[in-house]
């Protein structure tokens, strides 16, 4: 038995015509034959001249009606009505979409029926649609990337089932990503609007703070394309797997730190008073240096439990720093001492070029010391034996800017493309140097907590120059006044100096 | 004022004698207590330049003794300075309390013994 084929939307106009012809041949049958059979009713013999007439007169006359009025009014629409459903249905077919802008679909009133149908099937496909999930939904949920579409007033247009967004009290899908203040996706949007096309990636962005339920880390990637209607398009990779073990670690080595300030802290304490008190001996001369050792060795000890104490705080959105009117040189001087002695018993020369008439900066005096700490730490780590450390100090701007400056070994362009990043760790620096991978990556993140910036230049086997910017006291002045300089820190957006309640240094 | 007598509430042993050896040495005259309770006590009976005031103390803690001290518009203690010293993470709001009724507040991760005789010669030249 053959089995019979099931009927598609293209099936129906072929039927249909063979139908109407069937109809149409019949028609013009029994007209023809009425008109004979009445001929001879009406006494005109069959076979005459006039019978003969008459016919073909009738037979033509029917015809002609039949073309012009059936097919014109009624077949011809109607085919036109079945290609365009055909087309928008989405089956294979080789027939073209009717224009609904043509004289003839224009004069019988054609065209708006075909733009509604048009527009139907638009609708029908758009992403936003509430119908069952689309192929790409289905898809979407089997892999650990998401989708997100964004159209030019910045709306979401569509996320795919996984995508880490939220619905908002009055029912506005955002997005749920926790971006840092000086690299945020919703300032890059704003930086595009002058630009035709434009991309930009992130790292390591969360979804929520450390320690919540249900955190997911991604990589992200935005396309933007002015005039697109799917004007932005955000590709989402989840790799909380890859990152969340090192946060996990982080936050125990925390819970340590937070023990080891104790200690720690008599280590140091004693240090101080036994080299103060053997320094003026001179039979202790090499005790002392010995003692000078220990003492660095304390103190940078001290310095990675304040990074990793630091990281814990930032990444739970704890740090927080206190502004206040400083001088650059004072807050230099707070560790000068211990910075002079790092670089001594490492055999360096330690460079200081601050002057004291710089203007004062908005800066929290304990945070800026640690950033000083860890960059010169840094210059000493990467540099020769021997070798020259420079730190110098200018105005620019609103800004005053400071340069660490070594002659080291210096980086290749990946590493410094990728050196601020929580837990990076040169290849090259692994096996030869100690380190965390998270000193710059505070050091970064308390800068931009003070409304500055922070770059690094560097030229493989001639060394790097690390510099931040801070804004200049009186710029920020009536900000820090009008808020609580204490538990709020500033951050530069667009030409503006907002408060930044999201830092908080404990 | 110039500061002579001193008063140490701090309860680790090996911090504050780090602190006692340091100030005697330095010439100051300085009382250690190593509970909130007695700390107190000693405060009120003794009219001392400097109290040094750690916040986690067996008996009384440094807030306490403090609010005991400094309580709202009374000053008990209008001659004496006090700096807190302390490793304790406290939140801000609570840091912020202490630091409007205390002369310097401090963190002993932050400090060293000589960097704490630097704050009490700056207290000291203050008046």
């Amino acid at each position: 038995m053959v089995k019979k084929r099931k009927s598609t939307i293209k099936d129906y106009w072929p039927r249909y015509r063979r139908q109407m012809m069937l109809a149409t041949i019949s028609m013009q049958i029994i007209v023809t034959v009425i008109v004979g059979v009445a001929l001879i009713i009406a006494g005109i013999p069959p076979l005459s001249f006039e019978y003969g007439i008459v016919m073909l007169v009738a037979f033509i006359t029917t015809l002609l009606a039949n073309l012009l009025l059936v097919f014109s009014i009624v077949v011809l629409p109607l085919e036109t009505l079945t290609t365009a459903i055909t087309v928008v249905s989405g089956e294979p077919t080789d027939l073209i979409m009717p224009n609904p802008n043509t004289q003839y679909n224009e004069r019988n009133g054609l065209k708006p029926l075909l733009q509604y149908l048009y527009t139907l099937a638009t609708d029908k496909q758009s992403p936003t649609s509430e119908n069952a999930p689309s192929l790409l939904d289905t898809a979407m949920t089997n892999t650990s990337a998401s989708i997100v579409i964004l159209d030019h007033h910045g709306t979401i247009q569509y996320a795919s089932p996984k995508a880490p967004i939220t619905v908002t009290s009055d029912n506005t899908k955002v997005l749920e990503l926790l971006f840092d203040d000086a690299e945020s996706f919703s300032d890059w949007l704003a930086s595009c609007h002058d630009q035709i096309r434009a991309e930009k990636s992130w790292l390591r962005i969360p979804n929520k703070i450390v320690g919540s339920e249900g955190r997911r880390i991604f990589d992200m990637t935005a396309s933007f394309e002015k005039g697109n209607p799917a004007e932005v398009v955000l590709v989402l990779f989840d790799r909380t797997t890859v990152y969340q073990p090192e946060d996990n670690q982080l936050d125990f080595i925390a819970f340590a730190a937070h023990e080891l300030r104790g200690p720690i802290t008599v280590i140091r304490g004693y240090l101080d008073v036994l080299s103060r008190e053997i320094s003026e001996e001179p039979q202790f001369r090499e005790q002392h240096l010995l003692l000078s050792r220990i003492t660095v060795s304390a103190n940078r000890l001290s310095g990675y439990i304040n990074n990793i104490l630091n990281t814990s705080r930032f990444d739970r959105r704890h740090l927080k720093v206190n502004l206040a009117e400083q001088s650059l040189s004072h807050i230099y001087d707070s560790i000068n001492d211990d910075m002079q002695l790092r670089a001594s018993t490492q055999n360096r020369t330690l460079s200081i070029s601050i002057p004291d008439d710089l203007p004062t900066v908005a800066a929290d005096l304990s945070s800026i010391g640690e950033v000083f700490s860890n960059l010169i730490d840094n210059a000493i780590k990467y540099s020769n034996d021997g070798g020259l450390i420079q730190v110098g100090a200018t105005p620019e701007g609103d800004f005053v800017r400071v340069d660490v400056t070594d002659h080291g070994i210096g980086m290749p362009a990946n590493v410094v493309n990728n050196l601020f990043h929580k837990f990076y760790r040169s290849h090259r620096s692994r096996e030869t140097v100690a380190g965390t991978g998270i000193g710059l990556y505070i050091t970064k993140a308390v800068i931009e907590s003070h409304g500055g910036t922070i770059e690094v230049k560097s030229e493989e086997g001639k060394g790097s120059i690390f510099s931040f910017t801070l804004p200049i006291y009186a710029t920020v002045a009536k900000t820090i006044a009008t808020g609580d300089n204490v538990t709020s820190g500033i951050m530069r957006n667009n030409d503006n100096y907002i408060k930044n309640h999201a830092k908080f240094r404990g | 004022m110039a500061i002579k007598t001193i008063l140490c509430i701090e309860d680790d042993r090996f911090i504050g004698e780090m602190y006692v050896r340091s100030l005697q040495k330095a010439g100051y005259t300085i009382d250690w207590v190593v509970d909130g309770q007695d700390g107190l006590v000693a405060a009120q009976n003794k009219p001392y330049d400097l109290i040094i005031l750690d916040i986690m103390l067996p008996e009384m803690r440094g807030n306490e003794i403090l609010d005991a001290l400094r309580s709202g518009e009374e000053d008990n203690i209008p001659n004496t300075k006090v700096i807190i010293l302390t490793n304790f993470d406290q939140d801000e709001e609570t840091r912020m309390a202490m630091r409007l009724k205390v002369d310097a507040y401090l963190v002993k991760a932050e400090i060293t013994p000589h960097k704490l005789l630097e704050t009490i010669a700056e207290l000291g030249h203050e008046d």
